[in-house]
């Protein structure tokens, strides 16, 4: 008999990911590194999202962009990712393991992979607005413009020639037509004419305005130019850089006043083919009906004598930069922001000249390496994948649907995120902050609160998460950018729900920033002085009246109606919000199967939240795919490195950049050259354009062979975004990598030194110089390899670490699951239900019976890790079993999932008395003994006991406020006469839990708030009959409940594992939770190599929180799992054993205990986990740590070389 | 360009007032921000011991400093260069550079 298998079914190995934010990089760089092929889509010109927006991160104040930018680098840079931005995915069609996205490539109008990102296009680009382009223009023809509405825009002196004129006129004397109009034209009677005789110019009175150059008819062109800068390119290309020069001679105190320089009518006539302006004896003369309100001629006017308004009758519709938020301009031909990634330009259709009339093509004409291209078309094109990740991210709700803040109407009114830009040192006030209406510093700054939150009048029920830390983190910054900021924010609960939030918002207290719990009624504005006043009632009950200078409206965060409509396309179900449905134990999976959602689709969420999801969702979409891993990879082939002789002579090669021209336009590149040249060892010197560009690439790895180079040194840009890539062209031509320095001579010299280009240029070659110095000393540094152990260390059987576990198994790696109980489940054993209603016990019964049953997981009940030794890759690990027997087991990492207990502290007769119990113990009671809980008819809940106080947990549990209103809900269910009140200090009901809480509050539970430290409830639980006094501020008075029952929200405790921790060496927090390698970025990667934590240890959180972390932690844990063999940055500290004194100094400083005393008596640093920060080679007195290409030696020849001379050694010598 | 202040020595800082330099600026992490924990604290130890060893040696302690910023803090670090570069213009070359100075090169030393 024939047994028929099957049908086989290989899945596709790629993941398309829709959405470039932080959450799509991360799923992103997860799937890469753990063997699948991704395409990342982004609908935006590039990938970085909300999260590049942003100035600082809360609750550590770090650096948005700082922490952002390297993973944008990365994303760019990765081999398996094929990044996809400018465009838009049309549609999925097939299944799950074998999908076809069909997608739009939108015309850029600029080759990706030509272009350098030097930014030219966009600073010689003369356009800033919208323009009206001329109705009687169409398809292609272009009659001449006849202006009948003329205005004379006065100059205040008379005209005033200017000198510096480079550009020369002459009249073809065979073309002219001897009309006479030039003679005319010319304001400095520089051209003599007579009838029918040839006009002819005087050089010595023309001044280069240009005025006969416009006015010569086209069909004769008989007046033509010469010597001009830039005019090799084009006439638009000269007229920036004369603009330029006459700046830069003028200086910047030249008064605004016209000096009849012809910029602006050369670039209407000529550029713009438009013909409005015309330089007359008076001023400016504009057509103001013919005008296009380009704003060119007003951009490149060197004296801001010409105002766009002026000229045209037109409204002026300036080109707003979204990036920023519309708070500055921005040209047709953009880059999103300046650490884009990719760092390539969009032109815009709708307001580019040339897209829409043909004329100007300025950017075309500068481009080097000719990456502009007019006739690029969108295109359509399909990918196949086998799952399809889903995080298209936020917006943030319109301010202008709450009209009572007049957002849009008072000026000094911003929303957070505008305010967020005016923070941003790369902001458009470069982190100044000024309110927009008169640039003045505002002092009473007021935050308003839950603007689209909380709001089921604009149909925003839910709570947006984020909102109450961003308003404490702006308030706080903002007192750091200017200390006599006085912020004040406005609010109704404080949410600090997530990890040291509340410790942050004690802080930002500490740091006077007010906290007024109110609401605004209204924001009214005074017209004179443009400060506002707010109207509310204090919490006493009082009529307030409050001026502020500016007034940020909190906003909360929405989905995106055309994401709302891309969902449908995709046909994965979203929420009336436009949330993502999802079920409660699977959290990152959509309804259509293979489609994972991640991020604020699923609920609004800060960052970590979404670092964490975006690894479970990397995790989620390849489960199905294990077995196509590493199916679709491209592989680098490298040939041979070439190994130095000892006694090989020093050639080195120098590569000055021109980047474009940002650096030479200020830096003498060809003199840094030739600089180069004369320094000892520099056998090759030159300066390319773009040294970075595919075919400069290309030409470096011939020039390497053909002159035998062993060192490259290139003074460009920045090490941080270039060294890998010059690095990796070193490797493609048989160099080590390490052979190699950089200099960055743009960012550290001709960006900041515009204004000194001798100086800046002194500065490069110093520079240069010093980098040569260091590339002699370099060293060839090898990049180790080691195998990888594919088995997972899952310590804790709770849902964090059964979750974990079956997942491993699914990506087809081994499990030892350590539990130190006799039974899997964990904590949730004592919960009931779930919020969404579901039934734990099944559910946990499931997960046992599976884990169970694989025999790829070996569960080890009632046993404990009592040693872990090895690397990230290849731990060993040493188990105690109940038979008192050590088991060793080899493991590639390791994932912490010990888990958390509900806090019993001895308050209120909790544990001494029956009728006080905790939120589990009620929760129990309802489904265990309904009887009983029929009998109850009044319950008081108190919030917080035990939490966020000094004698008990200083945190907030996160869980307690949505288990009380969970419980109350099933309590009205179950007996709807019970009346409940509900005694809380802020209901932290964050996200779509907020829902819950309002039909609590529809249902009749009564909420009582109250102060901790001014009025705290008397609660009596020594007499017989149950008693709570507590000040009710809704009807200002006290009451006194006298329920059945008290319940008491206790919180969360973390489950203590002391020896764990010191047996792992990672950290733990004040409170005993494990501190994660970074609080936004890696949120459950523990800062040593190769452990992972999912679950309560990180903090508190509910389940469903906790199944989608343990999917992240797995995720994280993949990515060194599903690779054979790891490979490690040649830069790693080592001990030269022969003078190391043991004195144990290194062991000592080591932020990350990495150096150990082995077996040979000596110090040993294993390059596995040295993180390569240097502090050993600085500390050891020995001085016999060294540390790969930052060694004295380097550092030593860079100080020497500082100054150009010998080193000092001789002198003092000699 | 260092992986961290914390690889900075007191030798380094040294050896820049040896090879003529007048001052020398150590610029790393915002305290608490450190990349690798607590480099900058250490170097903050040693900018310490090379500032006290400065004043023994006659050449002026206020010729070393340490400064703190991150990395989008670039109106800053121009303004602290611009405040330390007029404190070290107004302290003027450094004794090393001046001995040096008055002590040319051809001399012949023993």
């Amino acid at each position: 008999m024939t047994v028929h298998p099957d049908k086989v079914f290989a899945p596709t190995g790629a993941v398309l990911i829709i959405g470039g934010g932080i959450s799509g990089m991360q799923s992103a760089l997860d799937l890469a590194g753990s063997g699948f092929k991704v395409y990342l889509v982004e609908q935006s010109p590039a990938i970085g999202g909300k999260m590049a927006q942003l100035d600082k991160t809360f609750p550590t104040n770090d650096c948005s962009m700082c922490i952002v930018s390297p993973k944008l680098v990365e994303v760019g840079r990765h081999r398996n990712i094929e990044l996809l931005t400018y465009t838009d995915v049309l549609g999925v069609d097939g299944e799950a393991g074998a999908f076809t996205a069909r997608i739009k490539r939108k015309a850029r109008y600029v080759d990706v992979d030509a272009c350098t990102g030097c930014g030219l296009c966009e600073l010689v680009c003369p356009v800033t607005c919208a323009s009206w382009f001329p109705e009687s223009w169409q398809d292609g023809a272009t009659p001449k413009l006849r202006a009948r509405d003329k205005h004379i825009i006065r100059a205040k002196a008379p005209i005033e020639p200017t000198t510096c004129a480079s550009w020369t006129f002459t009249v073809d004397a065979e073309k002219c037509a001897s009309c006479g109009l030039c003679y005319r034209a010319c304001l400095q009677g520089a051209v003599s004419w007579h009838k029918k005789e040839p006009a002819v110019i005087d050089q010595n009175r023309c001044t280069g305005c240009g005025a006969c150059f416009a006015v010569c008819p086209e069909k004769f062109s008989a007046v033509t130019v010469t010597a001009g800068e830039d005019l090799d390119k084009s006439l638009g290309a000269a007229l920036y850089a004369r603009s330029r020069t006459i700046i830069k001679q003028r200086g910047e105190s030249g008064r605004k006043d016209c000096i009849r320089c012809g910029l602006c009518t050369l670039m209407c006539t000529k550029v713009m083919g438009i013909g409005a302006l015309t330089m007359v004896e008076e001023g400016i003369e504009a057509g103001r009906d013919i005008c296009q309100v380009c704003g060119a001629c007003a951009s490149l006017c060197p004296v801001g004598f010409l105002d766009i308004a002026e000229l045209t009758t037109k409204t002026v519709r300036p080109l707003l930069d979204e990036f920023n938020e519309g708070l500055n301009r921005k040209k047709p031909v953009n880059i999103l922001y300046p650490q884009a990634v990719p760092r390539v330009p969009v032109i815009d259709e709708a307001s580019c000249v040339h897209l829409n009339t043909g004329f100007c093509g300025t950017c075309r004409t500068v481009c080097g390496v000719g990456a502009i291209d007019y006739r690029q078309q969108e295109k359509e094109e399909c990918i196949e994948i086998g799952s399809v990740i889903f995080s298209p991210g936020i917006e943030v709700f319109n301010p202008r649907l709450r009209g009572e803040f007049g957002y849009g109407i008072h000026q000094n009114v911003v929303t957070s995120i505008e305010f967020e830009r005016l923070l941003s040192a790369s902001g458009p006030t470069s982190g100044v902050v000024r309110r927009p209406g008169d640039n003045r510093h505002p002092k009473k700054i007021a935050w308003i609160q839950c603007v689209g939150s909380r709001d089921s009048s604009r149909g925003r029920d839910y709570c947006s998460s984020v909102c109450c830390m961003y308003a404490a983190k702006e308030a706080y910054i903002a007192r750091e950018h200017d200390a006599a900021i006085e912020p004040t924010i406005f609010f109704i609960d404080m949410r600090a729900h997530g990890k040291n939030f509340d410790a942050y918002i004690d802080r930002a207290v500490d740091h006077q920033i007010r906290f007024v719990r109110a609401m605004i009624s209204r924001v009214y504005e005074d017209p004179v002085s443009g400060d506002l006043e707010l109207r509310y009632i204090d919490e006493q009950g009082g009529r307030q009246i409050e001026r502020f200078d500016m007034v940020v409206l909190s906003v909360g965060i929405q989905v995106p109606e055309h994401t709302k409509q891309l969902a449908a396309t995709l046909g994965i179900e979203l929420d009336r919000f436009g949330f993502a449905k999802t079920n409660g134990f699977t959290p990152l999976a959509a309804s259509r199967p293979g489609i994972f959602v991640s991020g604020a689709i699923n609920g609004p969420k800060d960052i970590p939240e979404t670092v964490s999801e975006a690894s479970g969702a990397a995790l989620a979409a390849s489960a199905h795919l294990a077995t196509a891993r590493g199916t679709l990879l491209s592989e680098e082939i490298l040939p041979q490195e070439k190994i130095l002789e000892p006694d090989e002579a020093l050639r080195i090669g120098v590569f000055v950049c021109h980047c474009g021209s940002n650096i030479s336009s200020v830096v003498d590149v060809a003199e840094v050259t030739e600089y180069a040249r004369t320094l000892p060892h520099v056998v090759y010197a030159d300066h390319p354009l773009y040294t970075c560009s595919q075919d400069s690439q290309e030409t470096m790895k011939e020039l390497i062979e053909e002159h035998n180079l062993n060192r490259v040194v290139v003074a460009a840009c920045s090490p941080s975004t270039h060294e890998p890539l010059f690095m990796s062209t070193l490797r493609q031509a048989g160099m080590n990598q390490y052979f190699f320095d950089m200099a960055n001579i743009r960012d550290q010299c001709s960006w900041v030194h515009p204004q000194e280009p001798e100086e800046a240029t002194a500065k490069a070659k110093r520079l240069m110089r010093m980098a040569v110095a260091n590339a002699v000393e370099a060293e060839p540094l090898t990049e180790l390899e080691f195998g990888v152990d594919d088995n997972l260390l899952v310590i804790g059987g709770g849902v964090a670490g059964m979750n974990a576990a079956l997942e491993a198994v699914k990506q087809g790696f081994g499990v030892y699951l350590v539990e130190e109980r006799e039974q899997l489940g964990g904590q949730t054993r004592k919960l009931k239900k779930s919020w969404d209603g579901q039934d734990f016990a099944p559910y946990l019964n499931a997960l046992v019976e599976e884990i169970e049953a694989h025999d790829k997981i070996r569960v080890l009940t009632h046993s404990v890790v009592v040693e872990q030794s090895g690397f990230v890759g290849s731990f060993e690990s040493e188990i105690m079993t109940p038979s008192g027997g050590g088991r060793r087991i080899k493991h590639g990492a390791t994932l912490v999932a010990t888990g958390a207990h509900e806090y019993r502290p001895g308050l209120y007769g909790l544990d001494s008395r029956d009728e006080v119990m905790t939120q589990t113990d009620f929760e129990t009671a309802m489904v265990e003994n309904p009887e009983r809980s029929a009998s109850w008819h009044h319950i008081v809940m108190v919030q917080c006991v035990g939490s966020r106080c000094e004698e008990h947990l200083s945190y907030c549990s996160r869980i307690c406020c949505n288990q009380a209103v969970k419980n109350s809900l099933r309590m009205r269910e179950l007996n709807p006469g019970t009346r409940i009140d509900v005694l809380y200090r802020d209901m932290r009901c964050y996200g779509l839990s907020e829902l819950d809480y309002r039909r609590a509050r529809m249902a009749g539970v009564n909420f009582i708030r109250f102060a901790v430290d001014e009025r705290p409830p008397h609660i009596d639980t020594d007499s017989a009959q149950l008693s709570v006094r507590v000040y009710d501020p809704s009807i200002r008075r006290e009451v006194e409940l006298r329920p059945d029952i008290l319940v008491l929200s206790t919180g969360m405790a973390v489950n203590e594992v002391d020896d764990l921790a010191t047996m792992l060496r990672v950290p733990r927090n004040d409170n005993g939770f494990f501190i994660e390698a970074h609080a936004k970025l890696r949120p459950v990667d523990l800062p040593s190599e190769g452990i992972f934590l999912a679950g309560t240890a990180h903090g508190p959180k509910n389940v469903t929180e906790t199944i989608a972390q343990a999917q992240a932690a797995v995720g994280r844990a993949a990515t060194i799992l599903a690779n054979k063999k790891l490979k490690l940055s040649g830069v790693f500290s080592v001990v030269d054993p022969a003078n190391c004194a043991v004195c144990l100094t290194c062991v000592r400083a080591c932020p990350y205990g990495v150096p150990v005393i082995n077996q040979e008596h000596t110090a040993y640093i294993n390059p596995a986990l040295c993180q390569g920060c240097g502090i050993c080679v600085a500390e050891c007195p020995a001085k016999t740590i060294s540390l790969g290409r930052f060694n004295d030696k380097n550092i030593g020849a860079k100080l020497a070389s500082y100054q150009d001379r010998q080193p000092v050694k001789e002198v003092l010598d000699g | 360009m260092l992986p961290c202040t914390g690889r900075i020595d007191e030798s380094l800082l040294l050896k820049s007032f040896e090879n003529g330099a007048d001052g020398v600026m150590v610029v790393g992490c915002l305290e608490g921000d450190c990349h690798y924990v607590n480099g900058n604290i250490r170097a903050r130890a040693r900018v310490q011991r090379v500032y006290e060893i400065l004043g023994q040696i006659a050449i002026g302690p206020e010729r070393v400093r340490m400064y703190n910023l991150s990395a989008g803090e670039g109106a800053k670090f121009a303004a602290f260069t611009t405040e330390f570069y007029q404190k070290i213009k107004e302290l003027g070359p450094s004794p090393i550079t001046i001995a040096r100075q008055s002590k040319p090169r051809e001399v012949p030393v023993s």
